[in-house]
């Protein structure tokens, strides 16, 4: 949801149930203020209908006019309450619309010189209730939705004008990427906040951008640093296995030297693409498409693993595209393929199922069903291969983690099945 | 044959010195830029192994000299960088390969052969061992005028042992050189075995002189005892 609509919609429910109150309230008032004028004018009108009936005895008799009509007649004094005006609410029929219209009276006594009583009504029409209810309920409704409308438009100008270096911010933020040579940020603005935003989001870019660089040059040291002295050994083992004195007990020592050697050689290499992978030291990206690249890699494997008479199926049944560097993509495939290889059996199966959006590899094996919550992890080794450096999986899981793959792991039917899921 | 290895590290430079000498090379080495670049200017080499991170100075500089000199010296550059960057703004300097320290001996050797031969030899390029004849180029093989067909990895296999003929090759080596990358996980080196088995056998029946010796848990040696 943008800034926008969310301060709008947030705007717009007090704004609804206050707009409602004050209605009401507004309603309330009116109806009172209407009455109590009504009320005096009655009053008025009482005491000068009164007054002219004591002066006139021919006035003591009905009148009726359009506006006001007032009925006397006499009553016996016990009935007579000289101290109240009574006040009432009631309608009346307008003969010639057929229509009742609401109107208010008022009903009291009066005692004129020769002890007759009397009692006076006086009515008066008044405005509509309803029709009063129906102008405000719609009156309000024409001001909330204009009200809503100007907001909108204010919220709108204010906030491309005010929020501008905000946006320009999350621009540049968006491209903004991790080990690659990126435009510097040009947010010129005269608000102190954003001033403050600016110089601290740059200050937290540069920050990581050194960090990012010294961890890339601590791998690339520590690289060096080590290769170095695993080549001398390597090649003086070599040298050495070259003298013809050497008896066969020795180069087979020898042998065994150079072979934990290569190991720890292929150790450092794994681990220092784990730390490439996980410093994002890849930014390169291309569109690959893993169908063709399973088979270059499943046909190099294949040659390899010749002896172990392994019959693979590759089931393409859509092509699958994806985006992402292109050596880290061939080195997943690679380990999850050849770990297909490694762990099988003896004239075993591999299948490789490839669908427009994930890439299933099975093999069959002799091991039981492996422990997928630590499989993934650094030096899990679940079998006997003394080969491996226990870190082909984690390595797929940390390429895979780079592109938001998902990996999954399933033994089913006696196979042994390793699912990648692409966005 | 000239050949100057430019590597600080000493005991690597005597250990590449000494397996070069063995091909009967003239090697000559340097430890820093400074040695480096007096012996550029001074003599023209056949081949230069060319260490990229050198006291006083940066090997690509060296590289960079040498093209500006006009020099024909192939160059091959030796790096524990294993960064690709590196490997293409190597190549593009005009260095012939690319080696990942670190690597074996033999793998050194035959990459040197190959440069080496193709600045000779500006045709085709053939290599011969007795009675063997390998067109790596176009991937055939004649053993007496006789083709013989190999499978792709029995070739790899093949022109690995011929470029280093009589020399003990470790089966780690043959691995990394022939599958690349594929290996970092392999079980057993198995798959050595096998190919190897069926390599000699399609030798043997075409009757290839050299022989392919297996010397016991270490790897292999291609022989040819001259009759």
């Amino acid at each position: 949801m943008r800034l926008r609509q969310y301060t709008l919609r947030n705007l717009s429910v007090p704004l609804l149930l206050i707009l409602s109150a004050w209605a009401c309230a507004f309603y309330i008032t009116i109806i009172r203020e209407i009455n109590e004028e009504t009320d005096e004018s009655l009053t008025n009108h009482k005491m000068l209908i009164i007054k002219a009936a004591l002066a006139d005895s021919t006035l003591l008799t009905d009148h009726v006019d359009i506006l006001t009509q007032y009925y006397i007649h006499e009553i016996p004094p016990a009935k007579a309450d000289l101290s109240k005006d009574v006040f009432f609410d009631s309608t009346r029929v307008v003969p010639l619309e057929m229509i009742s219209i609401p109107v208010r009276g008022l009903r009291t006594c009066f005692r004129t010189s020769d002890d007759k009583y009397y009692e006076l009504t006086i009515i008066t029409s008044i405005l509509e209730k309803e029709d009063m209810v129906r102008a405000t309920v719609i009156g309000l409704a024409i001001l909330y939705f204009s009200l809503v409308f100007c907001i909108l438009l204010v919220i709108h100008l204010v906030f491309r004008k005010s929020l501008h270096p905000l946006y320009v911010l999350f621009d540049w933020l968006k491209k903004y990427r991790l080990g690659k040579t990126n435009i510097p940020l040009r947010n010129e603005t005269k608000i102190e906040e954003f001033h403050i935003l600016n110089e601290a989001i740059e200050d937290v870019v540069r920050r990581n951008t050194k960090l990012y660089n010294m961890q890339k040059q601590f791998v690339e040291n520590a690289a060096h640093e080590l290769q170095t002295p695993l080549a001398i050994c390597i090649n003086k083992l070599e040298l050495m296995s070259e003298n013809p004195d050497c008896t066969e007990r020795q180069l087979s020592d020898i042998a065994s030297l150079h072979q934990t050697l290569s190991g720890i050689v292929k150790m450092n290499k794994s681990l220092l693409l784990l730390s490439r992978i996980e410093n994002r030291q890849f930014p390169e990206t291309s569109r690959i498409e893993m169908n063709k690249l399973v088979s270059g890699i499943q046909e190099n494997l294949d040659e390899m693993y010749e002896h172990k008479h392994i019959t693979v199926t590759v089931k393409n049944s859509a092509q699958l595209f994806t985006t992402m560097n292109e050596s880290l993509a061939s080195t997943l495939l690679t380990n999850l393929i050849k770990n297909a290889y490694i762990h099988n059996c003896q004239d075993g199966i591999i299948q490789i199922t490839i669908t427009a959006h994930t890439l299933t590899v099975a093999n069959s094996s002799n091991a039981p069903r492996l422990n997928a919550s630590t499989l993934f992890d650094r030096y899990e080794r679940q079998s006997r291969h003394k080969e491996s450096t226990g870190l082909g999986l984690a390595i797929v899981k940390s390429i895979a983690a780079l592109y938001e793959i998902q990996v999954e792991y399933n033994h089913d039917k006696q196979l042994h099945e390793f699912k990648l899921t692409f966005k | 044959m000239k050949i100057l290895i430019v590597e600080d590290e000493n005991s690597l430079r005597d250990i590449m010195v000494c397996s070069l000498e063995k091909e009967r090379y003239v090697v000559e080495s340097a430890a820093d830029y400074q040695g480096a670049l007096l012996k550029i200017n001074d003599y023209d080499y056949d081949c230069i192994v060319l260490d990229i991170m050198l006291p006083g100075g940066n090997g690509l500089l060296l590289l960079e000299e040498l093209k500006k000199m006009k020099k024909k010296d192939s160059v091959i550059i030796v790096s524990a960088k294993d960064s690709l960057e590196d490997k293409v703004k190597g190549l593009d300097l005009g260095a012939d390969d690319y080696l990942t320290k670190p690597f074996h001996l033999a793998e050194l050797n035959a990459r040197i052969k190959c440069v080496l031969r193709r600045k000779q030899q500006d045709g085709e390029m053939d290599i011969t061992i007795a009675n063997i004849t390998m067109y790596p180029d176009r991937h055939a093989i004649y053993i007496d005028g006789n083709q013989l067909i190999l499978n792709r990895k029995e070739f790899d296999l093949l022109y690995y042992f011929v470029t280093n003929p009589d020399r003990l090759i470790s089966k780690t080596a043959l691995a990394e050189s022939v599958w690349g990358d594929y290996i970092d996980q392999a079980d057993n080196f198995d798959f050595i075995y096998s190919q190897v088995k069926n390599l000699r056998k399609k030798l043997k029946a075409a009757g290839a002189l050299p022989e392919i010796k297996a010397v016991y848990g270490f790897g292999y040696k291609m022989i040819y005892e001259e009759r």
